[in-house]
């Protein structure tokens, strides 16, 4: 019955909350399976992003490489605790001048809770809601002043050698208070859908080798000037991202295009192009 | 540039800490002999070659164990107990709850 409750009460959050804007993670396979308890995970990533096809005459550009940092405690069975930290590296192109800029994102903290999970010979199924706080600790002078909260819902389902996730999540920019002169980045949210298919090596074998699809959409709000939207704010992505995952027992290598197969931005703003994703786990 | 050079600092740190970490099978059998007692458990929900670590860790902490083996594909669980220690498989059926997964039969 307490299960049915939080069941309950985590769709009823997430309904609550789809109403705005996105946010692409990247390889979600796995999210909906809390870790095992005393779990360490420390996980590492190298995104590559572009912004061109500047639809003003002032030929604007943008490369930004993101070094996200993640490590991830398994407290309990049914809790898991994670810290991120990001560093962001952007170089933008203006009428043939170019600037750079380096900051910290801001600090991010989840709690991820196993909701249900069931273990079978034929399949495995997990659902897990996320509860997430981004701190104003970043140097990024736009969205690093608010306080920001994330609550998501993850799903996995395992069967053989097929796996597949749906997730979303909903980032609530400024939920406790307003940046600098009451301006607010917009609200994100965000939609994946993963399909993984595991080669082993063997029967006896410690590796897998996994191919992956993922569908992702993400929408994020313009921003807010007290209650105005701000103009050339806010854009919606619907990504189709091919990758492939190789897994040892305590290792996991991963790699993913993110290519956008639709895209509509508000005003004139910069069209996104493909985002290349390397990553790595470790898992101890 | 910089910044990448130090993110593959990272993850060569980390393919050598994987690479060191992750034993092969080979290896692992040779721990089981002929001279401990020897038990196999059916364990549900081991979905990849990631999910072996988080449970052997578990059952490694058990005082009575002197090795352990998970194998997601055949879902199973094998543990060699240490001469004379007494292992109630109600501790490992406890550490397989703890991993996440759930308990099947014991086979042997």
């Amino acid at each position: 019955m307490k299960r049915l409750l939080l069941i309950s009460f985590g769709s009823l959050v997430n309904l609550v909350l789809v109403a705005a804007s996105a946010n692409a993670a990247g390889i979600s396979v796995d999210a909906g399976l809390t870790p095992a308890e005393d779990r360490w995970i420390f996980r590492t990533q190298v995104r590559y992003m572009q912004r061109k096809n500047d639809p003003t005459a002032a030929g604007r550009r943008m490369k930004t490489y993101a070094y996200p940092f993640i490590l991830a405690y398994g407290v309990r069975p049914d809790l898991t605790l994670m810290v991120r930290q990001t560093l962001k590296d952007q170089k933008s192109f203006m009428s043939g001048s170019s600037s750079r800029n380096t900051d910290l994102e801001d600090l991010f903290v989840l709690g991820k809770y196993k909701l249900y999970r069931r273990n079978t010979p034929d399949y495995t199924f997990g659902i897990a809601s996320t509860l997430g706080v981004e701190f104003p600790t970043g140097s990024d002078p736009f969205t690093s002043e608010t306080w920001d909260l994330q609550p998501g819902v993850y799903t996995s389902w395992r069967s053989g050698p097929w796996a597949t996730d749906f997730n979303i999540a909903y980032t609530w920019n400024g939920f406790a208070d307003k940046g600098e002169g009451g301006l607010n980045p917009g609200d994100e949210l965000s939609l994946d859908w993963a399909l993984a298919y595991q080669f082993s090596f063997g029967e006896k074998s410690r590796v897998s080798l996994a191919p992956v699809l993922e569908l992702s959409y993400k929408k994020i709000g313009s921003d807010r000037l007290s209650s105005d939207d701000v103009e050339n704010t806010g854009e919606s992505v619907f990504y189709l991202s091919p990758g492939i995952k190789f897994t040892l027992s305590s290792f996991i290598l991963e790699a993913l295009v993110q290519i956008p197969v639709w895209q509509d931005q508000e005003g004139s703003q910069l069209e996104r192009d493909m985002t290349v994703i390397f990553g790595a786990r470790y898992m101890f | 540039m910089i910044r990448f050079k130090c993110w593959l600092l990272v993850l060569s740190a980390l393919l050598v800490c994987g690479a060191g970490c992750s034993n092969t099978n080979s290896n692992v059998s040779a721990k089981f002999t002929k001279d401990s007692e020897t038990r196999v458990y059916e364990v549900f929900g081991m979905d990849c070659p990631g999910c072996h670590g988080g449970l052997e860790k578990l059952v490694k902490k058990i005082p009575a164990i002197k090795h352990a083996e998970a194998n997601w594909q055949k879902k199973r669980l094998v543990v060699s107990v240490r001469e004379g220690a007494e292992l109630s498989d109600e501790d490992i059926y406890d550490a397989i709850r703890r991993a996440n997964f759930t308990v099947g039969k014991r086979i042997n």
